[in-house]
């Protein structure tokens, strides 16, 4: 039994020894998708990809703390912010993709360009005794008094991007309304999901889109509603880090990602693809009518204002 | 420190002293040390000493720091009031007297360790949320309790209450009824002897117990997390794994609360082993004991209804919870015969699928984490209790020191240790940093096993061996070994139990493309797979209870019950 153990360890020391050619990334959830999109990479290229998936958080706190001797070549994330912010920090390769020329200016920048992208909805259960919601503002009616649940602005990164947008346009009423109401911060966007699910709760105000559509998909009883105000967008981007030794493996990634192949693997988990040629069975991003964030405040400042709301 | 301790007879061996040293000096004192260096340069990550202190004292003087250290506090004293009530009654009947089934309660009173806490606490919340299981089955639901501080503390007592009552009713049965029988002859009452000579005498077991369930709720973070950000009860632990979890992410700061929690844990720790050096506690001194235990009579009906009761809540409702999540096909779909399936565990262990290779990985680990922690545990332990000098107070402070450690900060404080790119080899990026991170996070448990049985021992065994010509190694192999190895077993059950379901490290250390159960069950749940997820904890914990309870079963065929503890 020791030695048993002992042997399996060692092999898998050699193995990950011998990986050290491949490329390695990082990414934020979906895990389906990398899944996918790391199979289809090396069936295509011959180019081994392994893939650390966590969230959002854990990936970056994982590069911080790798920060003096980073492990991985390319990094995909659920927040654009980060994106920005390693730019900001200089970490970022800067490198245009041949297949990059069909997504839209607003989903890429120097170094950094969108894998894919996920809208914010009312997640309404569609069992729940509650009349259909069509606005955020619906939530905040009595109706849904105590039923409803928001993932909470620190922890994800989609509602945060709404919250940031509805105090820019001078909309925290819906907010206050909400608190109100009844409605309790529950953790991530999962936690916030889960008693949507069973029943405890009717909605998530700013639920992400192909998390619920995919729960439909299951055959849960629960639907995506797209606000009639509008809503906002979070591009997911995908970046390879300067500090890569395998730039040109690196930059063959992120082509596959964004080729046709690659689309459609993003498109198959609900998210909205960043190339606007290609057709999905769902909104698109021109399909929405988005609010705008101009003019929001430093992101302290919008989590202070969500806690003096909420506390 | 000197005031008090019981002159020992024994020196310990010199080799055994530096194995210790050694192994925490590389499990234990490399992370802690890069943490704190982490807390004073907040560049450190990037490898630049730039700007010492900026953020140690902003994060210490920050108003939220007094009210999560007071949360945490009331946490850690209320769920160790809830296991104490809950444990000390079951583990004296246990220990005492002839409790019908006691090998059947001692099994399912396993399961709680098994259980991932937040796996567990997600059960509660399916089961008594409004519309959860038990409304769908009786018409209440029980929300307002659970999504409370006391729910909190009354959950935790729960998941925890076992440590207490396996420590304790081994330390009941080895006092047996033996010194509470001479009370009894010079006419103390029953429950004056229990009070009086038994209670008293298990003080060691009591107090290292208790301490450990104090360390362990102060550093759990599944079920603050899962129950308290609704209700806004935030602890140091979640405090410090949002800041590493939420972007921006603030290394210094969760470093910074770190110490602020293994300062408390330490502080506890002082405590015990101010308890426990007051008084001689030594009980084995190599007569023969007889173990008679008495027998319930008219009690048998309600202790047998009171142990099953408990056990219920410990461990049946969850368990039924897990399963009625991996059964249903849809979460909406409610307990409805046409929505339960097997769909879930066909999924989970058809061909190619990423659970069976979390599952042999987990299991492998965990089994080589139960060895090696347990080895330099009881090393640990000896060279601290049978040792002399200066040397042996830090290395007890150390061994403690990763029970308050939050599993997030070891995890980091690993990656800063062994990410350094001067090393030329380093297991970084392998299976054997994660074998690191837990012996790391689970060494304290043997340690504390080890420790108490030690004190119970008298240096009259070990002597004799002297006497009659074997060095310090071989007494310890020989004579030690054996005495303390009923303790052990059940401490690296434990480390199996726990190592192999380990979620916060492992999530961060993992090497890429790496697997374990823990890992795998929280994928599914990010993936809003939540009964795939439930199908493989419930396997898990199915598994990892057979395991322990195979091998006991083969120990006690090995040793025809002539090693004491394991009858």
């Amino acid at each position: 039994m020791k030695r048993l153990s002992f042997a399996a360890l060692a092999l898998g020391l050699l193995a990950s020894t011998a990986a050290h050619a491949d490329v390695t990334v990082y990414s934020a959830g979906p895990g389906a998708l990398i899944k996918n999109l790391a199979a289809g990479f090396t069936e295509k290229t011959g180019i081994k990809a392994n893939v650390f998936q966590a969230t959002t958080g854990k990936v970056m706190a994982r590069l911080e703390a790798e920060a003096s001797n980073p492990v991985a070549d390319v990094v995909v994330s659920a927040s654009w912010g980060t994106a920005t912010d390693f730019a900001a920090k200089d970490l970022l390769l800067s490198y245009e993709s041949p297949n990059a020329e069909t997504v839209p200016d607003f989903l890429k920048m120097d170094g950094a360009v969108a894998q894919g992208v996920a809208g914010l909805i009312i997640a309404w259960n569609t069992e729940s005794g509650t009349p259909k919601p069509t606005d955020w503002s619906d939530l905040a009616k009595p109706e849904y008094k105590d039923l409803v649940t928001l993932p909470d602005p620190a922890a994800s990164g989609g509602t945060y991007t709404l919250v940031e947008a509805l105090i820019a346009s001078d909309k925290t009423d819906v907010l206050q309304g909400l608190k109100d109401n009844g409605a309790i911060v529950a953790g991530a966007n999962k936690a916030a999901l889960n008693p949507v699910l069973q029943g405890a709760k009717a909605a998530v105000f700013a639920g992400v889109d192909y998390i619920t559509m995919s729960a439909a998909a299951k055959g849960e009883t629960i639907e995506a509603i797209f606000p009639e105000s509008g809503t906002v967008v979070a591009p997911r981007p995908i970046m390879i880090l300067k500090s890569s030794q395998n730039q040109d493996d690196a930059k063959k990634f992120i082509d596959y990602v964004l080729s046709e192949e690659g689309q459609q693997a993003v498109a198959k988990v609900n998210l909205m693809p960043s190339r606007t040629d290609i057709k999905v069975d769902r909104p698109l991003i021109g399909d929405l009518k988005l609010l705008s964030n101009e003019g929001a405040p430093a992101r302290e400042d919008v989590l202070a204002s969500f806690k003096a709301i909420f506390n | 420190m000197a005031r008090g301790v019981v002159a020992t007879g024994a020196e310990g061996s010199a080799t055994l002293k530096w194995i210790a040293t050694i192994g925490l000096l590389l499990v234990v004192a490399i992370p802690c040390l890069f943490i704190v260096v982490q807390a004073i340069f907040p560049e450190f990550g990037s490898g630049s000493f730039a700007a010492p202190f900026s953020m140690f004292f902003k994060t210490l003087a920050d108003l939220d720091l007094f009210s999560l250290a007071g949360n945490t506090l009331l946490l850690g004293v209320g769920t160790v009031v809830c296991a104490g009530i809950l444990a000390v009654p079951l583990a004296a009947l246990r220990a005492l007297f002839r409790v019908p089934g006691a090998l059947i309660w001692d099994a399912l009173l396993l399961i709680p360790f098994m259980l991932p806490p937040y796996i567990a606490a997600l059960g509660w919340i399916m089961t008594l949320q409004p519309r959860g299981y038990l409304e769908q089955l009786t018409d209440i639901h029980l929300a307002p309790l659970l999504f409370s501080v006391t729910g909190i503390m009354l959950i935790m007592g729960l998941n925890t209450f076992s440590v207490i009552y396996f420590v304790l009713s081994r330390t009941f049965e080895t006092i047996g009824a033996r010194y509470s029988d001479v009370g009894r002859v010079f006419g103390a009452g029953q429950w004056r002897s229990f009070w009086r000579i038994t209670l008293p005498l298990s003080m060691p077991g009591l107090a290292a117990s208790l301490l450990l369930v104090f360390a362990m709720s102060i550093e759990e973070y599944g079920t603050p997390a899962a129950l308290g950000r609704r209700i806004g009860f935030e602890v140091l632990v979640t405090g410090i794994e949002n800041r590493i979890s939420e972007w921006p992410i603030d290394l210094p700061g969760s470093a910074t609360l770190s110490l602020v929690l293994v300062s408390m844990a330490l502080v506890a720790f002082m405590l015990q082993r101010w308890l426990l050096t007051r008084r001689d506690y030594r009980i084995v001194g190599g007569k023969p004991q007889a173990f008679d235990k008495k027998e319930l009579g008219v009690w048998a009906l309600p202790v047998s209804l009171l142990f099953a009761f408990i056990a219920f809540l410990a461990t049946g409702l969850p368990i039924l919870a897990i399963l009625a999540t991996a059964l249903s096909r849809t979460i909406s779909g409610g307990l409805a015969p046409s929505n339960l399936g097997l769909d879930h565990f066909k999924e989970l262990l058809g061909a190619g699928s990423d659970g069976l290779v979390a599952l042999g990985n987990s299991l492998v680990l965990g089994s080589t984490t139960a060895l090696l922690a347990g080895l330099l545990g009881a090393i640990t332990a000896y060279s601290v209790v049978k040792g002399r000098g200066r040397f042996r107070i830090v290395l007890d402070a150390l061994s403690i020191t990763p029970n308050s450690l939050p599993g997030v900060v070891v995890a980091v404080g690993i990656i800063l240790a062994w990410n350094q790119p001067w090393l030329p080899i380093t297991p970084y990026n392998t299976p054997f940093i994660l074998l690191l991170a837990y012996i790391c996070i689970l060494l304290p448990q043997p340690v504390r096993y080890a420790t108490a049985s030690l004190h119970q021992l008298g240096d009259n065994l070990e002597a004799a061996a002297r006497v009659c010509g074997s060095g310090p190694l071989k007494a310890f192999v020989r004579i030690i070994f054996p005495l303390i190895l009923p303790s052990m077993v059940t401490a690296m059950i434990l480390v199996f139990a726990v190592a192999s379901r380990e979620l916060v490290a492992s999530l961060l250390v993992a090497p890429v493309g790496f697997q374990t159960i823990a890992v795998f069950i929280w994928q599914q749940f990010d993936q809003g797979s939540a009964g795939l997820g439930m199908a493989m904890a419930f396997c898990a914990v199915l598994i990892t209870t057979l395991i322990p309870l195979a091998l006991i079963s083969l120990l006690r065929w090995a040793s025809k019950g002539s090693v004491a503890g394991l009858r």
